[in-house]
């Protein structure tokens, strides 16, 4: 295999990375320097430009996932299988950082860092748990192919918590410790409503430049074990071969 | 081609593991998906808001739970009890209102007309904190120990804002229930 074969960048990749690295710099300066403090929240409203964009890309990438999943049960696509084991672990990544970032912003604002009774915050957890099972599915080895298709099950299992974990705010409205959606219902200053669409923007634009690296991982690997197989074969058709020579030469 | 092609036992798989761990995981995934619904059908009754507490208080007892409603700012008070502090105010919920003492101190974003959420249990007596008399005051109080704001989704910052609280915490608010001078 060449030099470039094993290397999971390109100019795309690095475009992308760049503007990642520009547009966190610019995410930090606005969320700290440009937008304004709430009057009720003060300063800690400055953590819904870090929670509400990792909420937005754990649905994402678990919709990327479910796709990859669907794909793999119905054709049996290998590309599809990389590309939901791949987003399903950038997507544990973003789903552990919304609970971490809601968990810090709950305690100024709601005055727990956690409540057991709250759907949203239970829901979310369970999902973040599933991404977990998920991950461990695929590390568990066994039969590539079966592997893929439990996991592509556990993967559907956990998207579908999804459109409850987004409408539970909703459905339980005055059931709830969670407040409503911020940017379908809420009611943003305008810089605060700018900031949080530039921090959706860098997040979905480093789940974008992730994806390619993990997923280019993912081929490779895939590709390394295609190579062993045929190499696995080789030996032992030459075995073979050396074997009945040798019998012939006797 | 030639040669010795009879079959050979199979080489193991290189990363095969023991069969319990897909078992264990298959279980992790069933408890996982239990409790999403166990907590989908427990998070319908996650609180009791004010009117519904009032309503079933004598199904309620003495058993713990949680309640729901607005501070009424002129009921606000603070105060301490046997040298802890305590917080006492009415809220209201759905036209009716419950008379609240809260030991500890309150929460950092607790005001008047912004939603708790406390855990707590029903006292039949009536609050026994100096300068607060209670708006509902039906010889009844909630005795809490934790408090929750639930605040919205507004992310405002209003130049008048110093204003309008000091309007809130005088009275002057929206409050359903009035304070009675």
């Amino acid at each position: 295999m060449s030099a470039d074969a094993v290397n999971t960048g390109s100019r795309t990749t690095r475009l992308l990375g760049s503007a990642v690295l520009v547009g966190v710099l610019a995410l930090i300066l606005l969320g700290f320097f440009g937008a304004p403090e709430d009057d009720e929240q003060a300063d800690a409203v400055r953590m819904i430009f870090v929670h509400v964009p990792s909420a937005f890309l754990t649905y994402a990438a678990l919709a990327t996932t479910a796709l990859g999943s669907v794909m793999w049960l119905w054709k049996r696509s290998r590309w599809w299988d990389v590309v939901a084991h791949s987003s399903a672990e950038i997507g544990v990544i973003f789903c552990g950082l919304t609970l971490f970032t809601g968990s810090v912003w709950g305690r100024p604002t709601w005055n727990t860092y956690w409540d057991w009774g709250d759907v949203r915050l239970v829901t979310t957890l369970i999902l973040f748990l599933m991404l977990v099972g998920y991950l461990a599915l695929r590390s568990a080895g066994g039969d590539e192919n079966a592997v893929a298709t439990r996991a592509a099950v556990v993967g559907l299992l956990a998207a579908a918590n999804v459109p409850i974990i987004n409408r539970s705010v909703e459905w339980w409205a005055n059931r709830t410790l969670h407040q409503k959606s911020s940017l379908t219902d809420g009611n943003l200053e305008d810089l605060t409503l700018f900031t949080l669409v530039v921090g959706i923007v860098v997040w979905a634009l480093f789940f974008v430049w992730a994806m390619i690296h993990r997923f280019r991982i993912g081929w490779l690997e895939h590709q390394l074990q295609a190579v062993d197989l045929e190499t696995a074969l080789a030996q032992r058709r030459a075995e073979a071969t050396a074997e009945s020579t040798g019998e012939a030469n006797q | 081609m030639t040669g010795e092609l009879t079959p050979r036992a199979p080489r193991p798989l290189r990363s095969r593991k023991a069969p319990w761990v897909a078992l264990v995981i298959a279980l992790a995934v069933v408890v996982a998906v239990a409790a999403l619904i166990v907590n989908l059908v427990e998070g319908s009754l996650y609180f009791y808001n004010a009117d519904e507490a009032v309503e079933e208080r004598s199904d309620i007892g003495d058993r713990r739970f949680t309640l729901q409603g607005s501070p009424i700012g002129c009921s606000i008070v603070e105060g301490f009890s046997d040298d802890a502090p305590v917080v006492a105010f009415s809220l209201s919920f759905g036209g009716s209102s419950v008379d609240v003492v809260h030991h500890g101190d309150p929460a950092d974003l607790f005001q008047a007309d912004v939603p708790v959420v406390l855990d707590g249990v029903w006292v039949e007596q009536p609050p026994v904190v100096e300068g607060f008399s209670g708006i509902a005051n039906d010889g009844w109080h909630f005795s809490s120990d934790r408090m929750r704001v639930k605040h919205d989704n507004d992310y405002i910052n209003d130049d008048e804002y110093d204003e309008r609280l000091a309007l809130s915490d005088a009275g002057a608010d929206s409050t359903e229930v009035v304070c009675e001078a």
